[in-house]
């Protein structure tokens, strides 16, 4: 499984949409149902499975999937 | 005496050589003693005694740390009147409320540095700024500490006397600040009936300057003598929980919904106190639950886990718990059964309380007060009944307050009033939906027909206009939804929109 395989069958666990469906222009909020609380636990979710560590203030700014996986990416970049 | 001087001082003497906070730095668990704790939150009292701050409001704004809740002890087992704010509000509301709750000092998060010219500049009665912190360029902690060394100590505020103003939603578009004197709280902490053994561990996870974290998590916990230990972020809060592995813990029903999706999700064959440990850190018996109706499915479902849900009704007008179910008397679905220091009466189904925790109005609101506070019984805006067995159900609401799962109280009125800032909305009604918050908006036909823009250019620029109000907002004022209307709001024989019937159009 790569590795934005292994996030999206993550977003999948808190949604009911499943990885196949999943694009990067779906919001998490308003397509995928997330409350604000999935989303921040959801997030402590990537940052054990991939080992990065997230700022609060960086993430309140991510609103669609393609935006989490992109910040996730540049972790991995950096 | 019942103050919060007295409680802390049983604390102080009956737990010394007990943890009282434990919390993360980087990854290291770091704590602090009762003793230790008493030391530092005399110092602090001094040091404002010395700054010539008697009978003041001193404002706090931050999230929970050791030095928050240090600081809130020492002014309100001082002679002064704590005021905790949001500390994820935009710079201009905390302006606002600094400025109507007359704070005259304010203890502020390092993270939020960047706030303090704008209170220099627009909060005139404002004369000290300490930062929550023990080492800084700016005055902090370690100064004010030190400031108070030699000075003599003060009293504690008598019981009847303002111990905190806490801010709430108001109907009116405009939030309130519940005045709550010391005999509020001290009498909410002693009426809730649950005792653990001192050196039980607790994790809060609410914001501290909610009413139910403040008493409930922080002045209870220390009167049992728990450790509370303190989650840094949503982010790591089941991290946490492996971390500081609690055996009690206050949530919001939006936490235990996002918790069991964890737990609904994982693999089947993983036996059920395998996953426990796993999700809860293998200690936690008990989550006190309020502020926001909970699904009793879910209580079915964390028993399975081992976890007792007990759940209580509370506001911030009553320091703020009501009634609560406790491990000896509960019942599913029910809210509990009224504390020993707090009657409840009904009025055309609505809740009235009266009682030692209910507040002493609203600051410098004497209409509003007038019209929530009637011969002692305070008005909840809530609808209920109790059954045979005296347990307390709630069935509906008398206001137009929107209660989001995560206990968040949103006036409707207030993100109205931004909303409608755009040039392009003529009508504008938020509506709490699917846990989020809708705006339903009728547009400025003649303004879109002057700018020629067809109906998918109005809902791009109107969602515009909504994204840039999200950013500035945090994330549980939010519009999550926008619907735009064909037709105007249906109006009542005063020409005011009929906010029940604002998902249904005129009929033709």
């Amino acid at each position: 499984m790569n590795r934005e395989e292994e996030f999206k069958k993550i977003v999948a666990q808190y949604c009911k949409v499943s990885p196949e469906d999943m694009t990067g222009e779906m919001k998490f909020r308003e397509d995928l149902g997330f409350s604000s609380l999935d989303f921040m636990s959801f997030l402590g979710e990537i940052e054990d499975t991939f080992d990065v560590e997230l700022e609060e203030e960086s993430v309140l700014k991510i609103f669609t999937v393609g935006e989490a996986l992109e910040l996730l990416n540049g972790m991995e970049a950096a | 005496m019942n103050n919060i001087r007295t409680l802390w001082e049983h604390c102080r003497n009956d737990f010394k050589g007990l943890a009282a906070v434990r919390w993360l730095e980087k990854k290291d668990v770091k704590e602090i003693s009762y003793t230790g704790l008493d030391e530092a939150v005399t110092a602090v009292r001094k040091g404002l005694a010395e700054a010539g701050l008697s009978g003041k409001h001193i404002a706090l704004i931050g999230t929970s740390s050791v030095f928050w809740i240090e600081s809130y002890l020492a002014i309100t087992t001082g002679d002064n009147v704590a005021v905790p704010l949001d500390a994820n509000l935009p710079a201009e509301d905390l302006v606002d409320l600094l400025n109507r709750s007359d704070s005259e000092a304010l203890f502020l998060s390092p993270k939020l540095k960047a706030l303090t010219e704008t209170v220099k500049a627009e909060c005139p009665k404002i004369k000290n700024i300490w930062f929550l912190s023990e080492e800084d360029d700016q005055p902090c902690l370690t100064q004010l500490r030190a400031s108070g060394e030699g000075v003599d100590d003060v009293e504690g505020n008598g019981e009847d006397e303002l111990a905190t103003i806490i801010f709430t939603s108001g109907t009116t578009g405009k939030s309130k600040g519940v005045m709550l004197t010391q005999n509020n709280l001290a009498s909410n902490v002693a009426s809730v009936q649950y005792i653990v053994e001192p050196g039980c561990v607790l994790m809060s996870v609410l914001p501290i300057h909610h009413a139910f974290c403040l008493c409930m998590d922080w002045l209870k916990g220390f009167s049992l003598g728990a450790v509370i230990c303190i989650n840094d972020s949503f982010l790591h809060m089941v991290r946490n929980m492996s971390i500081f592995k609690p055996e009690v813990m206050l949530m919001v029903p939006l936490m235990i919904e996002s918790i069991y999706k964890r737990l609904a999700t994982a693999d089947p064959s993983v036996p059920a106190q395998v996953l426990a440990q796993n999700v809860f850190g293998g200690n936690l018996r008990i989550i006190f639950t309020g502020g926001a109706h909970l699904d009793p499915f879910y209580i079915g479902k964390f028993r399975e886990y081992g976890v007792d849900v007990l759940e209580g009704y509370g506001m911030s007008e009553c320091s703020p718990v009501i009634t609560s179910n406790t491990p000896d008397d509960h019942k599913d679905g029910s809210i509990g059964k009224p504390l020993p220091n707090v009657e409840i009466r009904f009025e055309n189904d609505e809740i009235l309380v009266r009682g030692s925790s209910v507040m002493k109005g609203y600051y410098m609101m004497p209409e509003e007060t007038a019209k929530t506070l009637e011969d002692g019984w305070l008005h909840t805006g809530d609808k209920g009944y109790i059954d045979e067995d005296g347990f307390l159900f709630i069935n509906g609401r008398v206001k137009n307050l929107i209660i989001l799962s995560n206990g968040e109280n949103i006036s409707p009125e207030e993100i109205e009033n931004k909303i409608s800032l755009s040039p392009l909305v003529a009508e504008v009604i938020v509506t709490g939906e699917d846990n989020g918050l809708t705006a339903r908006i009728y547009p400025e036909k003649e303004l879109a027909e002057a700018r020629g823009m067809d109906a998918a250019e109005i809902r791009s620029s109107i969602q515009s206009f909504i994204d840039e109000y999200n950013v500035s907002q945090p994330t549980y004022r939010r519009i999550t939804a926008l619907v735009v209307r064909d037709n105007p709001f249906i109006r009542n024989a005063t020409s005011k929109i009929i906010r029940a019937k604002a998902l249904e159009d005129i009929p033709a």
